[in-house]
């Protein structure tokens, strides 16, 4: 090997080891939108390719059977993270209890909530949630101060099968009133270049930056004015 | 795969692989500081998306290939727009002048394979992909159908049709990948 292979190799081994279990994912530079959503959807199920690896919904420790946790850190941030996608509503209460007005409603494979939910918040500064999937699970945590007394947390994840991570997440922060979730069918990418990538997680942003079809990343996220569910008004 | 968290597993996984993927994107890029670039931005993929692969589903450099093309894609739409996006590592910067004569070499091996490309350009995008991964990165169908991540049927049909549609073109380019696949 050469000798940059050999020192790709060490900065790849760093990398790892700078890593935390979530991996989060931050993107966008602050301030670039008015309105800001962010949709995740784990795009991979969404194209009918089987993603990740073999999951099965294991109980760590940390968790001791309950179906999520909801912690919040030192520096004002909550993490929660989901192990089973049943009783949204104690998950609600939960957030309320740390600070986070949310709306969290699981659906069946293949469906989602139809949008546009609310208006869509416009966000000081950098808007950052991190998000990763652990087990099967998820996982994403948000940094204090990003949803305000005014705003909610609208979280909507498409259960996949009991052995499969969950086919598509919408998470987005609207202001004011939140409709309530009416099922639709979850929009399937078109067969073309994006569909089925094989990495299992695209990586997406529609944001300007020309960045809308990115390399294969751990999450799939979207990120414009109206993600998903149609324009933000 | 526990690639992305034991650095051991990784370090044997990246030896099995690193030289098939600078093969792979020297295929793709002429300039040898963007194939650095490339090749670190691949490895970073992986490990982003190292929950997605499952053994048996599709060969490990299938499932390797299939982010590798994501990422060499999203570099030749982004360089159209805007300059290059800072990568957590930037490849060029490992290379000494030793490297990128040696990188310079593999592009100069690879340049049959990018005319070959070329002459692909012209393919509705599933057949091409299918076809390039065939006969430009020498997987088997069923290997490019997992890359692709569709089935193996599906893969045979558009190969068939992209080697009928090339047959049509009369360019030597076209003949040797005819050849080749």
């Amino acid at each position: 090997m050469t000798n940059f292979e050999e020192r790709l190799l060490t900065a790849l081994k760093e990398e790892i080891g700078t890593r935390t279990a979530e991996r989060p994912a931050v993107a966008g530079a602050p301030g670039r939108l008015g309105s800001r959503r962010r949709v995740w959807g784990l795009a991979a199920a969404v194209a009918g390719v089987a993603a990740a690896a073999t999951v099965a919904f294991t109980v760590s420790g940390g968790l001791a059977g309950a179906a999520y946790a909801v912690t919040k850190g030192a520096d004002g941030s909550v993490e929660v993270e989901i192990k089973e996608f049943r009783d949204p509503e104690a998950l609600e209460a939960d957030l309320k209890a740390a600070g986070v007005n949310a709306v969290v409603d699981y659906l069946p494979a293949g469906k989602t909530c139809k949008g546009p939910r609310g208006n869509g918040a416009a966000t000081r500064g950098e808007f950052r949630v991190s998000m990763g999937n652990r087990d099967g699970g998820m996982f994403f945590r948000i940094e204090k101060g990003q949803v305000a007394k005014d705003q909610t947390l609208v979280l909507a994840v498409s259960v996949g099968d009991a052995d499969s991570p969950p086919a598509g997440t919408t998470l987005e922060i609207v202001e004011g009133a939140v409709a309530p979730c009416e099922p639709v069918d979850m929009p399937i990418p078109p067969d073309g270049k994006t569909d089925r990538e094989p990495g299992g997680f695209v990586e997406k942003y529609k944001d300007g930056t020309g960045r809308d079809e990115g390399p294969s990343h751990s999450e799939n996220f979207r990120e414009d004015d109206g993600g998903v569910n149609g324009p933000a008004s | 795969m526990r690639l992305n968290e034991d650095p051991a597993a990784f370090e044997a996984f990246y030896r099995r692989h690193v030289d098939a993927v600078m093969r792979f994107v020297v295929r793709r890029v002429s300039d040898p500081h963007l194939a650095a670039d490339l090749t670190a931005d691949i490895f970073l993929a992986a490990l982003d998306s190292a929950h997605t692969y499952r053994p048996g589903r599709g060969t490990e450099i299938a499932w390797l290939y299939g982010v590798a093309r994501n990422v060499v894609a999203a570099e030749h739409r982004r360089t159209t727009r805007e300059t290059r996006l800072t990568s957590r590592i930037a490849g060029r910067r490992l290379m000494d002048d030793d490297d990128l004569v040696r990188m310079e070499e593999r592009i100069d091996a690879e340049r049959q394979m990018r005319r070959a490309l070329e002459a692909m350009r012209d393919l509705p995008e599933g057949e091409r992909a299918v076809l390039e991964l065939v006969a430009i990165d020498q997987l088997t169908v069923t290997e490019a159908a997992a890359a692709l991540g569709i089935r193996s049927v599906t893969a045979r049909v558009r190969l068939h049709r992209a080697r009928r549609a090339l047959e049509n073109v009369a360019s030597p380019q076209a003949v040797y990948v005819e050849e080749r696949a």
